[in-house]
């Protein structure tokens, strides 16, 4: 205890005086493991983690080393919370102290983050006082500089648009309303793209190779797909595109398997369109491809266009760590179209390259392909064709007339691809099948984060998100 | 929760208080204790030699003074004696009460005096609130003693106007109580009709909580004196009994600005209401009780807090405040000393509202004494992060016939 200022003596009162003094007392706190883990982990992974007691379930926000109605010693269950949450209750400090954190006015709130149980108090900056309100959604901001106390979470701020996930886009344009009679070229005389059809963003949940150590966030299970489906049409998707897997991550032709993964997903959100693999993964023999298709009949299923290269290669080195052959005879491309045709599932033409799309013309000589036909045009598998510019007008322009077309591009090539498709009329697809990143490269909390970028897109060319119903109008799908 | 019989009785038999104020400059600790001391004594008829044992207690680092139970040892007269000195935040008042009844009862000891002081004006109080932060989560974050999310939860519940008018409407009664407590700190003399100019007029401090709705800070001491059923009966005309007490602790300092529906904390307020009332047989605790001292640091949680203490529902509440019926002379008067927004020497304010429900008790509470004659009474305290302490007061001691 140290002593300041100095001494002296006052005379207050008629005959009283008050002695006045100033102590500054210095203090160590010591942190704990628990609550040393909660405050380093802020400040060298800015990541919020709490403790969850598995007797009761709750998680406790700050971390608590026992749980505070049961006693279980919770001091090694951490789990991860999200760094947005929800305001719970707020106070406006509207007196000035040297005390306090800010000047005042400033507002403190208790909020409590996505995956926790208790409510933390902290900061709400970045709007005005009479702007808060109970239930509003926030997110952390953390400290340039760590001082290693709770303000390296610097404060919390209204959730950025961008990460406001839980609610499809307002339609706050006319239903689009299909003109049968008319065609793409119709449309796009002069040449002028045909921007009149609002955007069918599709999700590629898990492809065939994208596996939990490259990104926790893609679903292998049933309801972990289900539950990302969901996310991705609160996000704004009409439409998920799907490669069932096992538990353990590995792509599979079960029919049980599969169909339990397509109901699961349409239990959760009927209103959406589930777009089956018939690729289904490595090795599968031509009939384990399409019988699981007619066994289960979704209402859209990729159709695969000509046999190719589809290898892992090193895209710095070039050097081949698998290599593999993707079988897509003219005769498997046949039988695959009329399968899905008389079986009324509406074949989603992938096309790879420019062959394949002349492959397809071919066969559609037989004329067993419903009007309209629709196309993915698909960019940076090892094997097929890197995402250019002048290639994809080209391939826009060699489509048959009626035809839509969607894109899909690998990695880096998806942000751009979709871009590109949004500018000339056409659909988007994204989702971790493609690529696991974000636009800035970070990893992406999961496929529904892409397809808000791609909702962005879509609202800053006009066109506005198509919901379910109108995809089916536009590609021709009908709804089972 | 498992609660044991009483051993024996316990009466309180003699009571005693400073005036209240802002500023005691004219006496130091210790001297201002006595003043209490001597008061308590005088009421009982009773000398400092008849006391075995004193319980002492303010709330730590307010005055900052270490070990404040030995400084006051001239005002207490507790030198040769056995003393226990006990601080748990803002309850530390009727926690003296608590261990004094449970000191007695158990036969440890005959005749126990309970102190609680404070001078606010000697210590920084903001400073010792903010110790109470912990500092990992909340000390840089603290707004001192103040919190405004009660004004926000009112609001919300009964719609701007009617909450900023019952809210408003407590606080004038508790000053019209308090011009006729003669110890009260504060009392402007509002009436009814300057409701809406103080809503509009008076500072906003945090939220929507106003500079006239929040409690004082007060300089003050109270002593009380608890006899064994025996002693009491031979020393006392009118000794009040405590029939029993409850006290209810919560983790933590994050919930202080209110609550989540589905958070796993309960209130304590009605927490400990519920449990006292229901091992005690009290069904309608309204109809139960005569009158009702109440620890209300501001006017909101008073309105809010009396909802819970009285097991009411919606705007019961509500409405027993806008018809005054917990005026001095209505159905459930609420702080005819004035409460704590009149007075509130920290350390010494919850045992005052059990002091004054006891002087309520007795019909000794002189002007502010409610007309109707009091056989039970209610006393509550308030501390920490919303920690509660009920006790309940009796005329008879015919309950345990029941
Ligand atoms: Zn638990």
């Amino acid at each position: 205890m140290s002593e300041e200022g100095q001494m002296s003596t006052k005379n207050t009162d008629k005959d009283s005086f008050a002695v006045q003094g100033k102590l500054a007392l210095p203090y160590t706190y010591f942190a704990g493991r628990v609550g040393s883990k909660f405050l380093t982990t802020i400040r060298d992974q800015k990541k919020i983690m709490g403790t969850k007691c598995p007797t009761c379930g709750k998680v406790y926000l700050p971390p608590r080393q026992v749980c505070q109605k049961d006693f279980t010693d919770i001091r090694n269950n951490w789990v991860d919370v999200g760094s947005s949450g929800t305001v719970v209750n707020f106070t406006v400090v509207r007196y000035e102290d040297r005390h306090l954190a800010r000047k005042p006015p400033y507002v403190i709130a208790m909020i409590k983050l996505d995956g926790a149980d208790t409510p933390m108090a902290h900061i709400l900056d970045g709007l005005k006082p009479e702007d808060v309100k109970k239930g509003m959604r926030v997110e952390a901001v953390f400290a340039e500089k760590t001082t290693t106390t709770i303000l390296d979470i610097d404060h919390f701020k209204p959730e950025a648009e961008r990460a406001k996930t839980g609610w499809r886009p307002k339609a706050a344009r006319k239903p689009y309303v299909p003109e049968p009679e008319s065609g793409i070229e119709d449309k796009r005389r002069g040449g002028k793209p045909d921007m009149s059809k609002p955007v069918i963003i599709c999700a590629a949940l898990a492809g065939a190779a994208t596996m939990k150590n490259q990104t926790p966030a893609v679903p292998y299970t049933p309801s972990e797909f289900a539950e990302d489906a969901y996310k991705c049409w609160k996000a704004g998707a009409a439409m998920v595109h799907v490669h069932a897997r096992e538990d353990n991550g590995m792509p599979t032709h079960d029919h049980e398997r599969i169909r339990t993964t397509h109901d699961a997903i349409k239990q959760r959100c009927p209103e959406l369109i589930v777009n089956l693999s018939s690729a289904v993964g490595m090795g599968k023999t031509a009939e384990q491809r399409i019988s699981q298709i007619v066994a289960v009949k979704p209402e859209m299923a990729s159709l695969n266009t000509n046999t190719m290269n589809f290898s892992l290669l090193d895209r710095k080195s070039g050097k081949i760590f698998i290599d593999f052959v993707f079988e897509n005879t003219f005769t498997m491309l046949q039988d695959f179209g009329k399968a899905m045709e008389e079986n009324g599932v509406k074949p989603e033409i992938e096309v790879y390259d420019m062959g394949g799309l002349d492959n397809t013309m071919l066969i559609a000589k037989q004329g067993f392909f419903t009007n309209p036909m629709n196309f993915n045009f698909v960019w940076g598998v090892a094997g097929g064709q890197a995402f250019r510019v002048e290639t994809f007008v080209a391939l826009m322009n060699a489509l048959p007339a009626k035809a839509n077309f969607t894109t899909c591009g690998v990695g880096l090539d998806q942000f751009p691809a979709i871009m590109q498709s949004g500018i000339l009329g056409g659909h988007m697809r994204v989702g971790l099948e493609d690529n696991i990143r974000m636009p800035d490269g970070e990893l992406a909390k999961g496929s529904w984060e892409q397809v808000e970028v791609a909702v962005h897109a879509a609202e800053c060319l006009g066109r506005g998100v198509a919901t379910p119903d109108e995809a089916r109008a536009i590609m021709g799908i009908h709804k089972r | 929760m498992a609660h044991g019989k009483k051993n024996r009785n316990v009466g309180i038999i003699g009571i005693g208080q400073t005036r209240h104020s802002s500023h005691r400059e004219d006496v130091n600790q210790p001297e201002m204790i006595h003043e209490a001391i001597a008061a308590a004594l005088k009421d009982a008829g009773l000398t400092m030699k008849d006391v075995d044992c004193i319980v002492h207690g303010n709330m730590e680092l307010f005055e900052m003074i270490h070990q404040p139970d030995l400084w006051h040892t001239l005002g207490t007269g507790a030198g040769g004696k056995d003393t226990f000195r006990l601080t748990t935040g803002g309850t530390v008042g009727i926690t003296l009460a608590c261990a004094s009844d449970n000191l007695v009862a158990s036969g440890m000891y005959d005749i126990v005096m309970a102190i609680g002081f404070e001078k606010l004006q000697e210590g920084h109080t903001t400073g010792g609130i903010t110790n109470m932060a912990d500092p990992l989560w909340f000390r840089n974050l603290q707004t001192g003693a103040l919190t405004g999310s009660k004004a926000y939860d009112l609001i919300y519940e009964f719609g701007e106007e009617r909450a900023k008018k019952v809210s408003m409407t407590y606080r004038i009664i508790m000053d019209k109580h308090a011009g006729l407590n003669p110890n009260a700190h504060r009392s402007f003399g509002l009436d009814f009709a300057q409701a809406d100019d103080l809503i509009k007029n008076s500072p906003k401090l945090v939220g929507d909580l106003k500079l006239i709705e929040m409690c004082s800070q007060s300089d003050g001491a109270c002593a009380v004196i608890f006899a064994c059923e025996k002693r009491a009966k031979e020393l006392s005309k009118k000794p009040v009994w405590v029939r029993d007490h409850i006290t209810v602790h919560r983790e933590e300092v994050f919930n202080i600005f209110g609550y989540d529906d589905k958070y796993p904390a309960a209130q304590t307020q009605r927490f400990a209401a519920e449990n006292l009332y229901t091992r005690n047989g009290i069904t309608k605790p309204l109809e139960y009780f005569d009158v009702f001292e109440m620890y209300d640091p501001a006017s909101w949680w008073g309105v809010d807090w009396f909802r819970d203490f009285m097991l009411l529902k919606g705007d019961e509440a509500v409405k027993l405040v806008e018809d005054h019926e917990i005026m001095i002379g209505g159905k459930m008067p609420v702080n005819p000393s004035g409460g704590v927004i009149a007075s509130n020497p920290i350390g010494a304010t919850a045992l005052l509202r059990m002091a004054e429900a006891a002087l309520q008790v007795r019909g000794d509470a002189g002007a502010h004494q409610i007309p109707k004659p009091v056989k039970h009474a209610l006393a509550s305290g308030f501390g920490g992060t919303m920690w509660t302490v009920l006790m309940m007061l009796e005329k008879e001691l015919n309950w345990q016939e029941a």
